[in-house]
């Protein structure tokens, strides 16, 4: 039984940071209905940017708290890909606002290979060693270990969740975005700055992403740069099997698929872990098409 | 007029291309120089350079031959390997090719080689199978699998004690060869493996799979892969509170391994390497110091590399034309070639013959020699 939870609690944290990369992707299939498939990428580049925040701080700063050098890292790689998201929305696919959405599609895997390539070339192919700043605290409850690594995973992915549910339901740009993802052409006759809210999209979108790439950083202590695929796949797959365009579907999306994966590879195999992922999402489409909690029917991709 | 003038055009230009071809003999060499293994691949690749480097030094091969080097890279991607070796086949300049590096992009290209009657030696494929397709044209200079997997096997069970193992791979043609034949040696001689499983090459996350064999409690874990996957694994194992000690082989020999686990946590893991360290051998003393004075710190597979570089250069120089048969013949012909790394011979099957295998423990930090295997 206690192995049981053990193993609920290891997918939690790992499908709490696929649910950080799929809100991104659904908030962006919401308000333009495009797969941004590079947003696995801006999720690694969120990785390097922190891991750049660390080595910084550990080579000048070295008398810093770790909580300071904490915030500053997830403050810096949520700014760095913020910009990063409003740059690629505006290069890449604004000029195709009007064009197929296959085009969009075909862009967003260009985007990709782009910035997977240009980190590769900053950073070097090899697998980089993230210091550790944070001490290996492991709290006992009973027969379950959890990691102060995981706590922290946990506490943030649950208070941005929140944060942005209560933005997107009670602010200006939140209801703005809500009204854009409903009837794009209604909105914008209604006075709202559809350029503008697609732009927040991507930017909101990135900045969850960034922290989601510095937590995963910081936890498994290396990264690559093709970090951003396997994540990002995963997170995709979790934000169609909640209902691509839903909010609480991509939390929802990415902890089952977490919790899924691990247990799958818990009992039954570690080989079949990918396997099981991509099961459950076959089999959610295949009796709830729209996914838990979708209205429209996803694009096919 | 017109007709005969540009026969005449033709015919020249043959000539030019035929005049320049006749001084040039490659040497195709194929390892990931880019992607997550770039790092050991560039090893290989300089490694080769040094020896290109000496053959100049003395002289033509043959007539007025010079040898040089046709770099490809593979991204350790077995269609990547294919593209290159056909690439490498349809140049008549190619008389031979030091490569693959990874056993599952070595597998396929050896058939295009056999196809094109190109000579490929590899530096760093330890798979069995790979020999056992019957090609003529492949040959090794490292020792194989199935003898570098039954000397960590033997290893951890009489001299470390372990009778009950737990066995990961990551599920290439490498990693599954390497798990698969330390399994066979380790219940053959009474172990016990508990399980084996595999992984995904560039996951991250193995808590579930961790968790799991902390709950089976066994008194070794045996990984076949590279090592980026294991430096993960031991660090998240030993976060967990599992004190079982980790073993591999070949693929984890890396100084890398023990930066990314981390010292503290790479502390008393057990790698098997191909031969012993390059630097403890007297015949390597002189290459070990010039790689370094030029390149840094030497790779892994460097001295194979060279050794297997060297090879191909003296069996063209032996074979005196630029003919790839003849080099091959020349290349089945070689006894005792007096590489760094001790001499080379091949048998009918084209593996190394009468390589030792070395244990390497992780000991404050660093790889330290435990003890050589020879050959049984």
């Amino acid at each position: 039984m206690s192995l049981f939870l053990q193993q609920i609690l290891n997918g939690l944290s790992i499908g709490l940071v696929y649910a950080l990369i799929a809100l991104g992707y659904t908030m962006v299939y919401g308000v333009i209905q495009l797969i941004n498939f590079a947003h696995g990428e801006i999720f690694m580049v969120g990785g390097y940017l922190a891991l750049t925040v660390i080595l910084l701080f550990s080579l000048f700063f070295a008398q810093v708290p770790v909580w300071g050098a904490l915030v500053a890292m997830i403050v810096f790689s949520v700014l760095g890909c913020a910009l990063l998201g409003a740059v690629v929305e505006r290069v890449a696919y604004r000029p195709l606002r009007g064009s197929p959405k296959l085009t969009a599609l075909i862009t967003s895997i260009g985007v990709s290979f782009f910035l997977q390539n240009a980190v590769m070339l900053i950073y070097g192919s090899k697998e980089q060693s993230v210091p550790p700043i944070l001490p290996y605290h492991v709290f006992e409850m009973g027969a379950i270990s959890f990691s102060l690594m995981q706590v922290i995973i946990f506490f943030t992915s649950i208070i941005l969740m929140t944060l942005l549910t209560r933005f997107v339901k009670f602010s200006k740009t939140g209801k703005a975005m809500r009204a854009v993802s409903e009837n794009r052409e209604a909105a914008s006759l209604m006075g709202v700055p559809v350029q503008k809210v697609i732009q927040a999209t991507f930017v909101i979108g990135a900045a969850l992403a960034a922290v989601g790439g510095a937590l995963f950083a910081l936890n498994y202590e290396s990264i690559n740069f093709h970090d951003g695929y396997l994540a990002g796949l995963k997170a995709f797959t979790a934000a169609v099997f909640g209902g691509i365009g839903s909010i609480p579907g991509a939390v929802i999306g990415g902890i089952c698929l977490g919790v899924f994966e691990s247990l799958g590879a818990g009992y039954i195999s570690s080989e079949w872990k990918d396997v099981f992922a991509f099961i459950l999402l076959v089999t959610v489409l295949i009796f709830k098409p729209s996914g838990i909690l979708g209205e429209h029917l996803p694009e096919k991709v | 007029m017109k007709k005969s003038f540009l026969l005449f055009l033709i015919a020249s230009f043959l000539a030019s291309a035929a005049s320049a071809q006749e001084d040039e003999v490659l040497i195709g060499l194929v390892a990931p120089l880019t992607g997550d293994q770039a790092y050991v691949g560039t090893g290989v690749l300089q490694g080769a350079q040094m020896a290109i480097e000496d053959a100049h030094v003395r002289g033509p091969l043959f007539g007025n031959a010079r040898v040089r080097l046709a770099p490809l890279d593979d991204q350790h991607n077995p269609t990547q390997a294919v593209l290159a070796a056909n690439k490498l086949a349809s140049n008549p300049n190619v008389m031979g090719v030091v490569g693959h590096f990874n056993s599952s992009c070595t597998k396929p290209a050896s058939a295009i080689y056999h196809e094109a009657r190109i000579t490929q030696i590899t530096p760093a494929s330890t798979n069995p199978d790979i020999s056992r397709q019957g090609f003529d044209t492949f040959f090794r200079v490292c020792p194989t699998d199935d003898v570098q997997a039954p000397a960590a096997a033997a290893y951890v069970y009489s001299r470390m004690g372990l009778r009950q193992a737990v066995i990961l791979d990551d599920q290439t043609t490498y990693g599954r060869g390497l798990a698969d034949e330390f399994k066979k040696r380790f219940t053959a001689l009474g172990g016990t493996v508990l399980i084996h499983h595999g992984i995904t090459q560039g996951e991250k996350d193995f808590a579930p799979l961790l968790t799991k064999i902390k709950s089976i409690k066994p008194e070794l874990i045996f990984y076949g892969g590279v090592y980026p996957e294991l430096a993960l694994l031991i660090k998240q194992s030993r976060k967990m509170g599992l004190k079982a000690p980790w073993m591999s082989g070949d693929g984890s020999f890396d100084v890398t391994l023990i930066k990314l686990a981390s010292p503290q946590f790479a502390e008393g893991t057990t790698v098997t390497m191909l031969g012993v360290d390059p630097k403890s051998l007297p015949s390597a003393k002189d290459f070990v110091a010039r790689y370094q004075a030029r390149y840094g710190p030497i790779g892994s597979f460097s001295a194979y590399a060279y050794d297997a570089t060297n090879v191909l250069i003296e069996a063209i120089r032996r074979a005196g034309v630029k003919d790839r048969e003849a080099v091959l013949r020349e290349v089945r012909a070689m006894k005792d070639f007096h590489g760094v790394l001790g001499p080379v011979n091949f048998d009918p099957k084209g593996d190394a013959i009468g390589k030792s295998i070395g244990i390497f423990q992780v000991q404050n930090g660093e790889f330290k020699f435990l003890e050589e295997v020879k050959p049984e």
